[in-house]
């Protein structure tokens, strides 16, 4: 739509119904961004899965080295009618959340309660930053150990996996609360603990919730090295079995399982921090 | 000095003879910072007066420590010398019902306008019902009826300025110390709330202390206005405004002819000299 005023003149002229509004023009102009982009998601993936499939002709050996979409479909659709798909990403599902659930609950607390103790936070950071740097997969073994070869040792791998990340970033949401809202709390007559409550827990928030995005990921992996350490079920038994017996579309096929099972959890966080910070939806 | 200071606090020293104890006195106050083991002074010797229900102003060149002052009258930081008394009473910590307000709004981007009004009354344990009906009558008086269950995102500065100070004057405040709550918003806006503002601590018989550095805000607003040197601060001087009875109309006062007179002679006082 051009801006002079000849044009401007002319759509003045016509019956005023069919005159989109400046608000309706700038949502019809986000929504047909949001179109375009992912039209071009879609057309990209398409792209790649025709030069793949072009790529890989049945019983050739790049088939056999790579797989082919064709190939992976079929054993999708194998795996979700001998309902083995069902099984291992409810198995590697339920691992990832209990361990999401159980190294934010305690990475969240112990991080929100460092804010109320200087002395405490200074004393247990070098031992924070040492914990943080060990590879969790370095741990495995042991977690075996300790946890046997059932579901809680990959809960527990998950948890390892993601309670540092979460005290990090929860501690870093409560110590940076700004200092003139402090101010204000204490002006007002508040106690430490409600300026925790009422001021530092709400103002954390946003980064608690960059930490739980970040940490969806992370608990998944811990799941999935804990199920290729030792494991009868779950999405990493899968690929680690299907990689073992060189069947690679298979090994394709559990990892687009695995990534529709982190798609699904990062959205659910997403809606859960949608409701629970409401005053961001507003903006 | 603070010595002398602190032998003469004796508790209860400070109550006024008839019993009606002015709400703020400074005597001698005196604060410094340490920079690498050497005190660098901040407030060199600043004595001043508020009395009940009046409003004063200080004004001070740009750096003149205001914030240190502000700070020091509140109870954060302790004066290397001098006394500080509220209601004739020295106190240690926050002294109690005095109300401040920043340029900053501060508000609390999670609570909405109504929930960043109730927050001292929450915190000082006033039972929700009763809370949120004053909270409501307070936002309602300074014009943001309808605004109460918006939040801060979608107000405006001169909106979110009028919560921040609903959330100040719901607390009943005898004292109000403003540290130039309206610098930040456009001229018009900074004219409607100040004079809204005006009228409700005059009306509530409060009393209020405001630091500036718009000396037109100072005299159309203050019964006093107490001009402040460059660090180390001391008072330069002081001026009784005298601008007819009603001081509600922060608005017509500007065209006083006495107005104009009063700012020029601030403005020779400050000495601002172009740096």
């Amino acid at each position: 739509m051009t801006t002079d005023i000849g044009t401007s003149m002319v759509d003045a002229s016509k019956p005023a119904g069919s005159v989109p509004s400046p608000v309706a023009r700038a949502k019809w102009k986000r929504l047909r961004f949001g179109i375009a982009v992912l039209a071009t998601q879609v057309l990209v993936l398409a792209a790649l899965l025709v030069v793949w499939e072009r790529a890989t002709p049945k019983g050739s050996p790049a088939a056999f080295m790579f797989g082919s979409p064709s190939a992976i479909a079929g054993f999708l659709i194998q795996m979700a009618q001998d309902g083995s798909l069902w099984r291992d990403a409810a198995v590697t599902g339920m691992e990832t959340l209990l361990g999401f659930f159980m190294g934010n609950l305690v990475g969240t607390l112990l991080g929100l309660s460092l804010w109320y103790s200087r002395f405490v936070s200074r004393v247990v950071e070098p031992f924070v930053i040492a914990l943080g740097s060990i590879p969790i997969i370095a741990l495995a073994p042991i977690v075996i150990i300790w946890f046997g070869t059932g579901l809680v040792s990959k809960v527990a791998m998950s948890t390892l996996s993601v309670v540092i990340v979460a005290l990090v970033t929860s501690y870093k949401g409560a110590v940076g609360a700004d200092g003139d809202q402090i101010y204000l709390m204490k002006t007002l007559g508040a106690s430490k603990f409600q300026i925790f409550r009422k001021l530092v827990i709400p103002a954390s928030l946003t980064d608690i919730f960059a930490g739980l995005k970040l940490t969806v990921g992370f608990a998944l992996i811990g799941a999935i090295v804990g199920e290729f350490m030792s494991s009868s079920e779950g999405l990493g038994h899968a690929i680690f079995k299907a990689g073992s017996l060189y069947i690679i579309p298979k090994v394709f096929a559990a990892l687009v399982v695995t990534i529709a099972l982190a798609l699904v959890l990062t959205w659910l966080v997403g809606k859960i921090e949608r409701l629970l910070m409401p005053w961001r939806r507003q903006v | 000095m603070s010595v002398e200071a602190a032998t003469h606090a004796r508790p209860g020293e400070g109550e006024a003879v008839n019993g009606t104890a002015l709400p703020l006195v400074v005597e001698h106050v005196a604060k410094g910072y340490d920079l690498n083991g050497q005190v660098v002074p901040v407030i060199a010797d600043l004595s001043l007066t508020l009395r009940k229900g009046e409003i004063v102003s200080l004004v001070g060149p740009s750096g003149c420590g205001k914030t240190t002052l502000l700070n020091t009258l509140c109870g954060l930081l302790a004066p290397d010398a001098g006394r500080i008394r509220w209601h004739g009473r020295q106190v240690v910590g926050q002294p109690q019902n005095v109300g401040y307000m920043l340029q900053k709004d501060l508000l609390f981007p999670w609570r909405t306008a109504l929930a960043n009004t109730m927050l001292g009354l929450e915190i000082r344990g006033v039972p929700a019902a009763e809370a949120e009906d004053r909270s409501r009558a307070m936002l309602d008086q300074l014009g943001l009826h309808g605004f109460a269950d918006h939040y801060p995102a979608t107000l405006s500065g001169g909106m979110r300025q009028r919560v921040a100070l609903a959330r100040t004057l719901v607390n009943d405040p005898d004292v109000l110390l403003l540290d130039e709550p309206f610098a930040a918003l456009d001229f018009q806006t900074k004219l409607l709330i100040e004079s809204d503002m005006v009228s409700l601590v005059r009306k509530g018989g409060r009393s209020m202390l405001l630091i500036t550095h718009d000396i037109e805000e100072a005299v159309s607003i203050a019964d006093r206005v107490i001009v402040l040197t460059r660090r180390p601060t001391a008072v330069k001087a002081a001026y009784e405004i005298e601008l007819g009875s009603d001081r509600a109309d922060v608005i017509s006062l500007r065209e006083n002819p006495d107005f104009s007179r009063y700012v020029r002679r601030i403005w020779a006082d400050l000495d601002v000299a172009i740096q």
